[in-house]
């Protein structure tokens, strides 16, 4: 961080994500909650592009703030009642005291520890002009074991998805015969 | 080839045969379960396909016994590997044969099932051989995220449903801890690979004992949640009562045998040199898990519940083994916790494969239904009977030898008051293990009528009761074993 530009632009994103996460947990309308989510992963994705991680940001702009928050917006839209009468939690107080606990621990082990940053010339020494093809060669190379074990990953929360979504149609369908009998019986009610 | 740091990396692909026929087989089963009308598959082909790739990777893993290595810095491939690679391999198998008649009667998706049972060993069997902690907690991911969806797929039943609502949303947050205790790591470390953490933790350069303090407090409390230790065990009875038992099961075997498999790796390698910032955590949480396990256990009437408190209070014996790594007699005890958790596991077994077949043929879980169980199905009484001992540890059982060796390793490790709470803790589970005995043996049953097994029953505890009194009268092998096992772990 050595230029005033870079200084002054991680303070305002950061109060921006800040403000913006605050703001989802305060927003009674889960609509609003959701614009200020996008905020923040807006914001988020802005930190990133100051510490030069552009690949990352990018990635957090199209999956997060594209489709992730899409995907919220018709999961709320498609559920009635949601973005309405949500009332307020018994546990408001604790969990605020809890809350802000917990964030000045971590915000005073952040600041009072010296970390071992790379500075000045240890960091002009590994500049990339992008991290993009350095990203791809490392994941299909040093780390290529770690990309399948992820897509393995994804192939059981596709599963599970499926799964868990599947079960009531499924149980309905679920032998031919039954269905037969079903039908059959409507057949001779009618 | 070489990476962009320069590291020489070794991509041997053959190293990983094992996952990939776990995964491939998966995969095969997926497939036959959806085209199972067009290919004209039974049900029955599902677990024989699955029990063939599971038969398939332990060959593999045989011979791949002696080719040592890393696989690009990922995974470590060394004895303590083979061992794990091994015990999840056998556990899924004997999950899959012991209680197939089980899942195709109680569990919906039968073929998914199977895959989420495959693809969660490759996840385990990563968590015991990580060398970084970016595949440690890919894979402490992929067990999880199987779990989860196998704890939802019990058939009409609506607390299958909450238990896995549950299991995730703590499991998450679980997770999260675990990851922001790594980054913290990683922040004071400056490497993700475990070799360089020991290195950077044992030159201890610069002022990082407080993010290291609070690391430590974040990976302990996500790794408590994942083993089920007091205080973060609170999901563990209802997502262990909610789910279909075969899972209970794989909850209480491979799930926890894994999270320590990844607690001996990161506290007997990378974290060792910073063995007096969380001796005294894991000792407080070993007393409490020990303790409180073992005393509610005491007012459970639904045996799942039961076990899950069983299971809890053996994880404490563990974790009390885990507090006395100390560099010295490191490798004796974490060979004694390797020891234990094979006695565990067997004696696990069997009596959850008592118990499903209990349930297959009665479908009743709580205690009181098990009365006269001596009288319809006395092998049956005895193999549950045995096990039930051999938890309590009773010698002549697995349970006693091993707890014997892990009690010992404690107790010269200078840790004397941690085995004296373990063996009164001990001593006090003796009592709700007797309960069941006392409704199977002193009972008249409710309904009367001899029944047997099926065949696949007898086998899988036919074997497991073999291997429980064998390692109980003659436990060197696996003494030996487990000790080379361990030794592989240790940086220093």
């Amino acid at each position: 961080m050595d230029s005033t530009g870079i200084v002054i632009g991680f303070w305002v994103l950061s109060a921006i994500t800040v403000v913006s996460s605050l703001l989802v947990l305060v927003a009674r309308n889960l609509m609003h909650a959701l614009a200020f989510l996008v905020l923040a992963f807006l914001g988020m994705a802005g930190l990133f592009i100051t510490l030069s991680a552009d690949f990352v940001a990018v990635a957090q702009v199209l999956i997060y703030a594209g489709s992730i928050s899409v995907l919220m917006v018709f999961a709320v839209m498609l559920t009635p009642l949601a973005s309405r009468d949500n009332g307020n939690s018994l546990y408001v107080l604790p969990g605020v005291v809890a809350g802000l606990g917990i964030a000045s621990l971590v915000a005073f082990v952040a600041v009072d520890t010296e970390w071992a940053e790379r500075t000045g010339a240890a960091l002009a020494e590994s500049d990339f002009a992008s991290t993009v093809g350095e990203v791809g060669r490392l994941l299909l190379g040093r780390y290529v074991l770690a990309f399948e074990v992820a897509s393995v990953l994804l192939l059981i929360g596709l599963l599970g998805a499926i799964v868990l979504v599947q079960e009531r149609r499924r149980a309905a369908t679920q032998s031919p015969d039954e269905a037969a009998d079903t039908g059959a019986r409507d057949g001779g009610a009618l | 080839m070489t990476d962009v740091l320069g590291n020489t990396l070794n991509l041997q692909y053959e190293l990983l045969l094992p996952e990939i026929i776990l995964a491939i087989t998966a995969v095969v089963v997926l497939t036959l379960d959806a085209f199972k009308k067009e290919l004209r598959v039974g049900y029955n082909s599902l677990p024989f396909v699955s029990v063939l790739g599971l038969v398939g990777a332990a060959v593999a893993t045989l011979l791949l016994l002696d080719n040592r290595g890393n696989f690009a810095l990922l995974i470590e491939l060394d004895d303590f590997t083979t061992f794990f690679r091994l015990l999840f391999i056998g556990t899924a198998a004997v999950l899959i044969i012991g209680s197939y008649e089980y899942i195709e009667r109680h569990v919906s998706h039968v073929g998914e099932f199977f895959a989420l049972i495959l693809l969660s060993t490759v996840g385990a069997i990563y968590m015991a051989a990580a060398r970084d902690l970016l595949t440690a907690y890919l894979a402490v991911e992929v067990l999880s995220f199987s779990l989860y969806v196998a704890v939802s797929l019990a058939k009409n039943d609506p607390r299958s449903g909450e238990a896995a609502l549950k299991y995730v949303l703590l499991g998450g947050v679980a997770s999260a801890m675990l990851l922001y205790g790594l980054s913290l790591l990683y922040g004071v470390a400056g490497s993700t690979q475990y070799a360089e953490i020991s290195e950077a933790l044992a030159a201890g350069t610069g002022d990082v004992t407080l993010p290291l303090l609070l690391g430590l407090v974040l990976i302990v409390g996500g790794l408590g949640f994942k083993a089920a230790a007091v205080p973060f065990h609170n999901y563990a009875p209802d997502a262990y009562e909610g789910a279909p038992l075969p899972v209970t099961m794989y909850l209480s075997a491979t799930s926890k045998a894994a999270t320590f498999a990844l607690i001996l790796r990161w506290f007997a390698g990378p974290l060792l040199p910073a063995v007096d910032d969380w001796a005294w955590m894991l000792a407080a949480i070993a007393v409490a898990t020990m303790v409180i396990g073992n005393l509610v256990a005491l007012q459970q009437h639904n045996i799942k519940r039961l076990l899950a408190y069983s299971s809890i209070s053996q994880v404490g014996y563990m974790l009390m083994a885990v507090t006395a790594l100390a560099p010295d007699t490191g490798v004796a005890t974490s060979g004694a916790v390797l020891v234990h958790m094979v006695g565990y596991l067997v004696t696990n077994l069997v009596v959850f494969v008592g118990v499903i077949h209990f349930y297959n043929k009665t479908g009743k879980e709580e205690i009181s239904d098990f009365r006269g169980l001596a009288q319809t199905n006395p092998y049956l009484a005895l193999t549950l009977t045995a096990g039930l001992f051999s938890l309590a540890g009773m010698p002549l059982l697995a349970g006693f030898f091993t707890k014997f060796i892990l009690f010992q390793a404690v107790a010269s490790a200078d840790y004397l008051w941690l085995v004296i709470v373990g063996v009164v803790a001990s001593t006090v589970s003796l009592y709700y293990y007797l309960q069941v005995i006392k409704q199977m043996y002193l009972y008249e049953p409710l309904v009367p009528g001899r029944w047997r097994l099926s065949a696949t029953g007898y086998l899988t505890t036919g074997v497991l009761f073999f291997f429980m009194v064998a390692i109980g009268i003659w436990g060197a092998p696996l003494y030996e074993v487990a000790d080379a096992a361990a030794g592989a772990i240790f940086f220093v």
